[in-house]
């Protein structure tokens, strides 16, 4: 059962980050229901989703940048403490085939983030609904989907420049993945992602694996 | 007996710079081999190609005849692995790293690591990154018993380490090796140490291999002579049996394999005038220095 | 399985760089186009035009106009001016001008692209047509049509039972095939009156919906058979000739007249509801209907009759066919972008540039790679699907091989 000790040692360096984290996220939903809730007592409920439907209004868009941070959090508390000292070394050493020591490392840290952001957007359709009909909260969710896959996406690739051992090379990267990642953080209308949620959706499950590239790169002593 | 460690050719650079060509060496089953050579001559480098960390850019090395950039699970359990610094995941603390690291090695015996560990004076939560440099490399050393490995790879297992940890280190190492017939294949900065737990050594300079054999038949073989010259100004022509010569104004110190009177023969053939001729005893170090020369 | 990881990050470097180098020298180098306005004088029945960048006023054949003269041309447009310098004519084409009524038949209408292709809200406010108020008030529901037409009121965000039944009683016994395909009107209250919205059902059948008393009003407008629609837009204007102009999916342009709903097709050809921006001027006299294209302007007056009076059309050179899109050509093989002026969605729009000078660059860049291949001495063999991905990528291709190394030890 080797996977089991991976992920207690994975789960033993991110545990604070991703409770951190978590709880961080979950203040936030709660922090936009309150201003809703605000907003339906002074403003009242007509003129709250008047100005969602028509006027533009998306109190959600405080929570854009907040699964990105995780996905950053999580990815430099799991990662960064192989690099230091070349740790993983330790890792690669394990009796087990290299990549798939790897991935396991990986997806151990993806799924905890999943599992956060799946309470996240549980927790915002929840009391969405309470509010709203689920025509609303349907086009909200639509439009925060892509931040949540930028989460996982900036998750996969901080793993990426972590783990490449030339400094000119994390240049490389951290620019290509930076632009990369602002076509998952545009701020169109209310469900403007509709036609896009799919690709992205594809583009972050092939980017789930390129971390293998830099971590080979370690493995064979590249400087 | 076989070849646990096999190396073949073995040729690196370090961009231009080149580090070793055409290296080769073995270790046999059981044996203690010291890897020893002066900075820079490539220590790190084999130890690195041998844990599958760097591909050289020519020849192979085999471990339990396995090519060693693409070792096998079943092969990586059989092997202990000390990095340099006794680097560990330091963010664990004693019984988590014991309980992480347990769970890949079927034939763990904890009560190899226990019996260490009890010997420091931790408290239980104690992250290891808290604990000094011993402390540390006593973990390391636990965990490595704990594995019961065949083969023992230790980058400068004496790094950083007092002398009593160094003789704890030492001395565990040694009745578990030859307790259980593996072999170690070792490094040390401190040459005292290695005398004391190797029982082979293959000594490199840059380029090659200088000494691949036992010890004993080493500082069996390799002599210093001492003399004074009568004539501060004669010249020591450099012949081929004379591997090195340290001289402060008429005092000489000459190693060389030869014998004494060989030395002398080659004195008296050149006309050098000498006195108090001894042969002067050597133990690892000072053969070491005298085979490599000082900085 | 390095490898793939490899080329998976080629790929997004391509991608990434596709976005944004071309978008960096769009940034750096691109133009504005001015468009010139126009609008059809009915003093003259001759086009007006206006060049805002040359602060030029001319006609169609040239003959250039000091502002004042141009405006003079175009009364209606210009009423207030004109009565302030005292120019204001009392009457054009032997027709006496009422002011009331020049400003009852002003009217302007505007569409774009994006306007059409964009998300739509899935739930309006259904207003009190006759409240008797001077001014419209939000109504405490919204509806929404899935199976059946909900009322849910906004504070509780609970179904009104009765409500949703009557309407959806009203919607069913006219025939409404249940979920609605599109919904328009005006959702908001800053409107002269509400006249309710234009639905179309499953079956591409269309239906006016109003509220009047809280009571259901329902009417099923009478379609040509097979007649779709692109777009509704509905319009509030002074003169309460027409509900909503409508595009159909041929991109023909459609009134509908208010009470007797009659269909009327405008004799307007050459739109493209998807590339082109519509705009509609009114006046007393005419319609004046200006589509604007990215490398043309097609203006066509028609009178209250909806006869064409007159049309002008207008080419102008295109950022292609500029030395900046030139250049472009030569560089870039194509361009990505997230966004598109002609839609609100987010999407990869994909342009394969026009022309084909950009394969030099990309041949120069492939036997560029090659030479520093060989001068490194590795095997070719491995690399070969790095030097297709440059002779096809271009510049996009060569940097993301070299960012992400291709350097394999087996």
């Amino acid at each position: 059962m080797m996977w089991k000790s991976v992920f207690y040692k994975e789960w033993l360096k991110i545990r604070w980050f991703w409770l951190g984290y978590t709880t961080m996220a979950i203040f936030v939903i709660l922090y936009l229901f309150l201003t809703v809730k605000h907003s339906f007592a002074f403003t009242g409920g007509k003129n709250t989703w008047n100005n969602i439907l028509f006027l533009g209004n998306q109190f959600f868009s405080p929570l854009k940048f907040v699964p990105l941070a995780g996905g950053l959090a999580v990815a430099l508390a799991q990662y960064f403490p192989e690099t230091v000292n070349k740790r993983i070394k330790l890792t690669l050493h394990l009796p087990i085939k290299d990549n798939k020591v790897l991935l396991l490392m990986h997806s151990f840290g993806g799924a905890c983030l999943m599992i956060s952001y799946i309470l996240t957007c549980g927790l915002f359709a929840g009391f969405g609904l309470v509010y709203f009909p689920v025509q609303i909260v349907t086009s909200c969710m639509i439009s925060i989907f892509p931040w949540f896959l930028a989460g996982l996406t900036g998750y996969f690739l901080i793993a990426l420049i972590v783990l490449e051992p030339n400094w000119k090379f994390r240049i490389y990267y951290s620019l290509i993945g930076g632009f990369f990642l602002s076509i998952y953080l545009k701020s169109p209308v209310l469900a403007g992602y509709s036609h896009a949620n799919s690709g992205l959706f594809i583009l972050t499950a092939l980017v789930s694996v390129v971390f293998l590239f830099s971590a080979y790169r370690f493995k064979k002593g590249e400087v | 007996m076989n070849n646990v460690i096999e190396c073949n050719d073995l040729t690196h650079f370090y961009g231009e710079k080149l580090v070793f060509e055409n290296l080769n060496f073995q270790v046999k089953e059981g044996s203690i081999l010291g890897l020893l050579g002066k900075n820079g001559t490539g220590k790190t480098t084999a130890f690195n190609i041998l844990n599958g960390f760097l591909q050289p850019r020519g020849g192979k090395c085999f471990i339990f005849g396995e090519d060693t950039q693409h070792l096998s699970p079943k092969t990586k359990a059989r092997i202990g692995f000390l990095i340099e610094g006794h680097i560990q995941y330091s963010f664990m603390n004693i019984h988590q790293i014991e309980k992480f690291y347990s769970g890949f090695y079927p034939n763990w015996k904890p009560a190899a690591y226990w019996e260490l560990i009890s010997k420091l004076n931790v408290s239980p939560g104690q992250k290891i990154s808290t604990m000094s440099c011993g402390q540390r490399s006593q973990v390391a050393l636990g965990l490595i018993l704990a594995q019961d490995p065949d083969l023992l790879i230790l980058d400068d297992f004496s790094m950083g380490l007092d002398p009593g940890y160094r003789r704890l280190f030492i001395d565990y190492l040694r009745e578990y090796a030859k307790a259980e017939n593996k072999t170690i294949f070792t490094t040390s900065h401190i040459i005292q140490d290695m005398e004391r737990l190797i029982d082979d050594l293959l000594i490199i300079d840059f380029n090659r291999v200088l000494v691949q054999s036992s010890v004993n038949e080493f500082l069996g073989n390799f002599r210093r002579y001492d003399f004074v010259l009568e004539n501060e100004e004669a010249d020591l022509k450099r012949k081929h049996f004379i591997l090195n010569i340290e001289r402060v104004k008429n005092k000489v110190e000459l190693y060389t394999y030869s014998t004494e009177s060989d030395v002398k023969k080659y004195l008296t053939d050149n006309k050098i005038l000498f006195s108090n001729f001894r042969q002067v005893n050597m133990g690892l170090e000072d053969a070491f220095i005298g085979l490599t020369g000082k900085y | 399985m390095e490898k793939i990881s490899r080329y998976i990050l080629v790929f997004v470097g391509i991608i990434t760089l596709a976005i944004i180098l071309p978008e960096f020298y769009w940034m750096t180098f691109k133009k504005p186009i001015r468009i010139p306005f126009v609008l059809y004088s009915c003093v003259d029945n001759e086009f007006m035009i206006q060049r805002i960048s040359e602060k030029k006023w001319i006609d169609t054949k040239g003959k250039e106009y000091s502002r004042e003269e141009y405006e003079e041309k175009l009364p209606l447009m210009f009423s207030k001016q004109l009565l302030a310098s005292g120019t204001m004519p009392d009457s054009i084409n032997g027709v006496a001008l009422d002011m009331r009524a020049i400003s009852r038949e002003k009217s302007f209408f505007r569409l774009k692209a994006s306007d059409i292709d964009a998300p739509v809200p899935d739930l309006y406010p259904l207003f009190e047509s006759r409240s008797g108020r001077a001014q419209l008030e939000l109504p405490e529901d919204f509806f929404r049509i899935t199976w059946r037409i909900d009322f849910i009121d906004a504070q509780t965000n609970k179904i009104l039972e009765e409500k949703s039944q009557m309407f959806s009683a009203a919607l069913f016994q006219k025939g409404f095939l249940f979920p609605a395909k599109k919904i328009s009107g005006l959702p908001t209250p800053r409107k002269s009156c509400d006249e309710g919205y234009l639905i179309v059902d499953s079956k591409d059948q269309l239906f006016h919906l109003k509220m009047i008393k809280g009571k259901p009003f329902v009417k099923k407008i009478d379609l040509p058979e097979g007649l779709k629609f692109r777009q509704i837009s509905c319009v509030d204007f002074k003169n309460k000739d027409f509900y909503a102009y409508l595009i159909s999916d041929k991109n023909e342009i459609y009134i509908i007249k208010q009470d007797t709903y009659q269909l009327i097709k405008w004799p307007v050809d050459g739109y493209n509801s998807a590339k082109s921006e519509l705009k509609i001027f009114g006046d007393f006299f005419n319609y004046t209907v200006i589509i604007e294209a990215d490398d043309h302007l097609k203006a066509i007056a028609l009178d209250k009759q909806y006869n064409i009076a007159g049309s002008y059309t207008e080419k102008w050179p295109v950022q292609e066919q500029l030395w900046e899109g030139r250049i472009f050509a030569s560089i870039f093989p194509a361009q990505l972008s997230m966004t598109s002026d002609k839609s609100k969605f987010i999407r990869f729009y994909f342009s394969r540039t026009k022309g084909y000078t950009w394969i030099i660059l990309n041949l120069l860049l492939a036997a560029f790679h090659f030479i520093l291949l060989k001068r490194r001495k590795t095997r070719l063999k491995n690399h070969l699907a790095d030097m297709g991905i440059v002779a096809i990528c271009g510049i996009f291709g060569f940097i993301a091989i070299h960012f992400f190394q291709n350097k394999f030890f087996d």
